[in-house]
């Protein structure tokens, strides 16, 4: 039976519930926490790409009035365990490092000192009365400096700034090149730019003087994360300490491993995973030393530990993320410590030349790219390289280039019939910020993909629609699977869509619209991308970034609870940061369960209430993960008050009917029960009727969710571009996005998700860029550097959607992705579109007026390459 | 942001008697849009803050025969929507909407820009254009500085560390004399890659008499092409003169580089403005509007 509701509020275009609240000012972000006693942090950063850290002297800083605690990275080796890699590769070198600079700085904003202080004034004023005694280093700030042999190794222990490689062949590659009738090479080039959530970071360490006890306030992604990634690398002891404690609590370090056990063999494919990577792991653990000591020492810290004194975690409101804040950062761990230190709350908050210098950049990727093609276009293979500058220091608990890389592969094809591919990656690390997750943080495979496309159509004369409807996957071949991998399920829609926008935009009479508007001397263009989005994919796909991730994370926890007084409360793991989750998973619940929406709570982002899980809000997965658990536990919630309400009526639970929340007999309205009547009848009935029910809650429903059948979003991306060829500045008139994301909750909700995508890709393309200059220096540390569209630069973007209907529960899919994955593709390829008259090629994805102009000779070519 | 004392005085005197007690030591705040930034970014630790905004006699707009004179402490949304100014300084009027955006202009004041002498602002280059004069006073009395000696190098101006820019005054604006502003930016509201104040002013015979082609963020300072003013003057403004105007802009002209833009495009840009500018400036001296 179709299990998807199309109620009373899903589907419809909902007011947000969130927006009563943060419209009026009445929000609470990261910077409205203020604790009794609470002091400030500041931190003392690199001004230099890479240097040698000789003295560091803390005199006059300490002096100064109101200065508490000044900690240095060497304070910090006996207060916490350092960062470490958590993830297993071949080939795969993951530096450890401590929250604060040792010895030696590796980027601008590489952080030294942090400095607690009465008011955040006083401890910048003290962050200025630090001398350090710095031993600058030649820095790396490209890809070629990072893997030239004369230069300098950005972490020593690795003897190479090469960090990552891995080569896979999917399908047989060297047929298809054989079968070539034209191979066609290109290299692609994607810029460093930046997440610029409008929170930055932030993070206030609360500690309870009576006990020593730690709450983190935190603006995250996930809450857990944070709690666990916490507890995991502070309050160091001496390790007989740990050992004492470990033997003190014998039956809490049994149940410990207990757990595990417990765990693997209820999770066979974990059991799998780890015997896959079991080699792996052996020979890192040899071959890394450094890393091996620092996990050993923290884990073993962590279970010497007495629970009572692990932290718990608080996200309120959080002002956007995107990935930036899936990760512990440094300065989170070098604030607890502190915190802890002083036996004190302590505040930091990052001011924007923070974010914009160390808080979160993404993006920096180059594709060699080789496709074998048959000269009507059908695509036989392809052979990719994919090179990532990740930055120096990896994020925690995982870096996100290695993710972005695998998954970067696994989506290469793209929801097109491509028969063999081969694919290498490398990352470099290089004397830069720490490279984070960015919306859709594969992107460059639609990029590159679609870029390509458009590429090969002109090299063999055919239109752009053309080859894309050569190779799309039609309806008629569903289900297929890609080759490198992941199942595409009957409801893979690209190609539908993908016509769908070329109806709607006429694209079809492209040529003739920019001849005439070419013979005017008006320079238009138009260009598309297409792109399927794992939003969450087909069951299993996390596996495709390493054995086990799906195991690990495809599991949805919540509780559904009615309390006394006849409310719902629904506990969740999502950190919602934007999403609008208070709305639509209310939503679903207020028409699951029949009552208004009103009635619905949505619990979130508090360690203490929050079911268990690590991921978190993140990958675009809410929609059929958070969505799926929540109907199966409102269901189960349903039956048992339907069950109650029954009693109460005298009727057959199959003769009651749940409106408005009135519940009564069929036919008879009028004789009707509250929520308030079952839950204080639920009470009065006890244990059975309560389910897991906790103090004066009346019912308690838990349900655990695996994402069911999953599935894909997709778009097709046509963008309008005008360009002005005396200044160089690109107009773009018209923005339209055809998407499918399954059934749609809340059609408000997914245009505002789209529409903050499409912004920011287009950002990327004529805005924003991280810039370094060619030593590392940073250049972009002011909003008058990194330029981040307003407004006023980005036009009404037009949406039409696909449905698909489906039997498949939770026929619900991610959406927050996509417009950051689509946009880069469509606007450059529209551009080149423009400029195709004068035989312009764009490889690059960072277009300023200044470089519209060089591509167009107009002006001789003088901006770097990126 | 580093601590500073704060001082607000309530007249001209007492403000230049602490500049004159403080000297380097001290800053003047008016609409805080440039200074502000520079305090939060610990780029500026001035020990003294000398607010401006409350002193009498500092916030008015004068059209009167000397000229059009806005006083230290008006605010660019007060000239940009006072009806005086698009026929007594039009130059100042088709500058303003480039300006920042609206939330700049409601607190940035135009003395503060002129005084601020950044390259790329507007203002400055308005006033070069213009043959603006600049009313300054110290403890020790009041000078005027004509434009063209104000501006010294990048945000540095002709001012003494105990001067106070009380006023800038632009000339009556002559008859058959057309204006226009324009100005390439990344964004809407960014400071310009490169701008251009232009002015024709357009004699009886129909030829050109006066021309001033005054850039910003094109130098160190704002700069006039007097090289291509002079070929104008004496031409009909007619579209091949502005071209020949234009190449020598972009011949002569010697740009910045940076990332936001290179040299060459600016220069090229320059040209680009040049042409349209004047275009526009000559319709307005020879259609009789401003």
């Amino acid at each position: 039976m179709r299990e998807s509701l199309m109620g009373k509020y899903v589907g419809a275009r909902v007011n947000r519930v969130e927006d009563k609240r943060l419209l009026a000012g009445a929000g609470r972000y990261i910077d409205d926490v203020s604790v009794p006693d609470m002091l400030h942090a500041a931190f003392l950063r690199s001004p230099y790409p890479h240097a040698e850290i000789g003295s560091i002297d803390l005199t006059a800083a300490q002096a100064l009035p109101g200065v508490h605690l000044i900690l240095t990275g060497e304070d910090l080796k006996s207060r916490t365990y350092p960062f470490f890699g958590t993830l297993n590769f071949p080939r795969f070198y993951q530096p450890t490092f401590w929250a604060l600079a040792v010895d030696r700085v590796r980027h601008v904003g590489d952080p030294v000192a942090i400095v607690v202080a009465d008011s955040r004034r006083l401890a910048e004023d003290a962050c200025e009365l630090i001398e350090v005694d710095y031993e600058p280093l030649p820095g790396i700030a490209t890809v070629e400096q990072a893997l030239d042999a004369d230069r300098a190794v950005v972490w020593p222990k690795s003897k190479t700034n090469l960090h990552y490689q891995a080569s896979e062949r999917f399908g047989d590659v060297d047929a298809a090149f054989a079968a070539a009738e034209r191979v066609i090479v290109e290299t692609f080039d994607q810029h460093r730019h930046s997440n610029q959530p409008m929170e930055a970071r932030g993070i206030v360490a609360e500690v309870d003087p009576s006990s020593g006890e730690m709450t983190i306030h935190a603006s995250t992604q996930s809450a857990h994360m944070v709690k666990w990634c916490i507890a995991l690398l502070t309050g160091r002891r001496p390790l007989r300490r740990v050992v004492r404690q470990m033997i003190s609590q014998r039956d809490h370090t049994k149940a410990i491993f207990k757990g595990m056990a417990d765990y693997l063999k209820a999770t066979p494919a974990m059991v799998a995973a780890l015997k896959e990577m079991a080699p792996v792991m052996l020979k890192q653990n040899v071959t890394n030393v450094e890393r091996t000591k620092a996990m050993n020492g923290a884990f073993v810290g962590l279970m010497g530990r007495d629970p009572k004194t692990l932290p718990a975690a608080l996200a309120g409101d959080v002002g956007g993320a995107f990935g930036a804040k899936t990760a512990v950062h440094r300065e989170d761990v070098a604030v607890c410590a502190a915190a802890l230190e002083l036996g004190r709350s302590v505040k930091w908050i990052e001011d924007r030349n923070e974010h914009l210098t160390v808080g979160s950049q993404a993006r920096e990727e180059s594709v060699d790219l080789a496709v074998a093609v048959r000269h009507d276009g059908t695509i036989l293979g392809m052979r990719a390289r994919l090179t990532i500058d990740s930055g120096a220091y990896p994020g925690f608990p995982y870096g996100g280039a290695v993710i972005a890389a695998r998954l970067a592969r696994t989506m290469f094809p793209g929801p097109y019939r491509l028969p063999a591919l081969e694919f290498h990656s490398r990352i470099i690390t290089s004397n830069k910020a720490t490279y984070l997750p960015y919306r859709g943080p594969w992107e460059i495979e639609t990029f590159v993909r679609e870029r390509m496309l458009d590429v090969v159509a002109r090299q063999l004369g055919l239109s752009r629609a053309e080859i894309r409807r050569r190779n799309l996957i039609g309806d008629d071949e569903l289900p297929a699977t890609m080759v490198t991998g992941p199942a595409l399920d009957v409801r893979m829609s690209a190609r539908r869509v993908f016509e769908k926008a070329m109806d709607v935009t006429g694209a079809d009479d492209w040529e003739k619209t920019r001849a005439e508007a070419f013979a005017a001397g008006r320079r238009i263009g138009m260009g598309f991308a297409t792109y399927i989005e794992a939003a969450p994919g087909p069951p299993g796909y996390m596996d495709n970034v390493g054995p086990g991730f799906s195991a690990m994370v495809d599991r949805e926890p919540i509780n559904a609870v009615l309390e006394a007084d006849g409310t719902v409360t629904l506990h969740t793991q999502q950190v919602t940061h934007g999403q609008s989750h208070e709305t639509t998973l209310a939503q679903l619940a207020a028409d699951q369960l029949g009552v208004p929406m009103e009635v619905i709570r949505i619990s979130y982002g508090n360690t203490r209430t929050a079911p268990f899980g690590l991921v978190g809000t993140a990958g675009s997965r809410a929609a059929t993960f958070a969505s799926g658990a929540v109907l199966l536990a409102t269901k189960g919630l349903r039956d048992r008050i339907v069950d109650l309400a029954a009693d109460l009526l005298e009727a057959a639970p199959s003769d009651i009917v749940v409106e408005d929340g009135r519940i009564h007999v069929a036919g008879t309205p009028s004789i009707a029960v509250t929520l308030a009547d079952v839950a204080h009848a639920a009470r009065e009935k006890g244990d059975e009727a309560r389910g897991a029910a906790r103090g004066d809650e009346a019912i308690r429903v838990s349900e655990l969710f695996d994402g069911g059948a999953g599935g894909w979003s997709g778009a097709t991306h046509v963008c309008f571009v005008e360009i002005d060829l005396d200044t160089g500045l690109v107009k773009i008139p018209r923005y339209v996005v055809v998407e499918d994301c399954g059934e749609i909750i809340n059609p408000a909700v997914v245009d505002g998700q789209i529409r903050g995508g499409v912004a920011q890709g287009i950002g990327a393309v004529l805005y924003e860029k991280s810039t370094y200059d060619d030593q590392g220096q940073f250049q972009a540390g002011t909003f008058m550097d990194y330029l981040i569209p307003t407004a006023m630069e980005i036009p009404d973007i037009e949406i039409h959607h696909v449905e698909t209907p489906s039997d498949v529960f939770a026929n619900y899919r991610g959406v927050g992705e996509g417009g950051a994955i689509g946009a880069p593709a469509a606007l450059c390829n529209a551009i080149e579109d423009a400029l195709s008259d004068l035989g312009v090629r764009i490889t690059e994805q960072h277009l300023p007026p200044a470089r519209i102009l060089e591509l167009a000779g107009v002006i001789p070519t003088l901006s770097p390459s990126r | 942001m580093p601590a500073f004392c704060y001082h607000r005085p309530a007249t001209v005197e007492e403000a230049v008697g602490l500049l004159a007690e403080y000297g380097s030591d001290a800053k003047v705040l008016a609409g805080g849009q440039s200074l502000v930034p520079l305090l939060a970014l610990r780029l500026s630790h001035p020990e003294h803050l000398v607010d401006i905004g409350r002193i009498d006699g500092l916030a008015a707009v004068d059209d009167g025969p000397a000229g059009f004179t806005v006083g230290a402490a008006v605010r660019h949304a007060d000239v940009e929507l006072s009806p005086v100014t698009g026929r007594a300084a039009p130059l100042v009027a088709a500058a303003m909407p480039h300006i920042g955006h609206r939330a700049i202009r409601n607190r940035g004041t135009v003395c503060g820009s002129l005084a601020h002498a950044d390259p790329a602002a507007e203002l400055p280059a308005v006033a070069l254009a213009a043959d603006a004069e600049m009313v300054v006073r110290s403890a020790s009395g009041e000078r005027t500085i004509p434009a063209a000696d104000f501006f010294l190098g990048y945000l540095t101006s002709a001012l003494d560390e105990t001067e106070l820019l009380t006023a800038v005054r632009f000339p009556s604006w002559p008859r058959s004399t057309g204006g226009s502003v324009a100005e390439v930016s990344r964004r809407h509201g960014d400071y310009a890659l490169v701008g251009l104040a232009a002015v024709v002013g357009v004699g009886d015979g129909g030829r050109v008499e006066r021309a001033a082609l005054s850039f910003f963020g094109a130098g160190a300072t704002p700069v006039r092409v007097t090289e291509a003013e002079q070929v104008l003057v004496g031409e009909h403004p007619d579209p091949a003169a502005f071209a020949e105007a234009a190449d020598v802009v972009t011949k002569s002209i010697e740009p910045p580089g940076d990332n936001h833009a290179t040299a060459a495009y600016r220069a090229h840009v320059a040209g680009v403005l040049t042409r349209r500018c004047l275009a526009e400036a000559a319709g307005r001296a020879t259609g009789g509007g401003a």
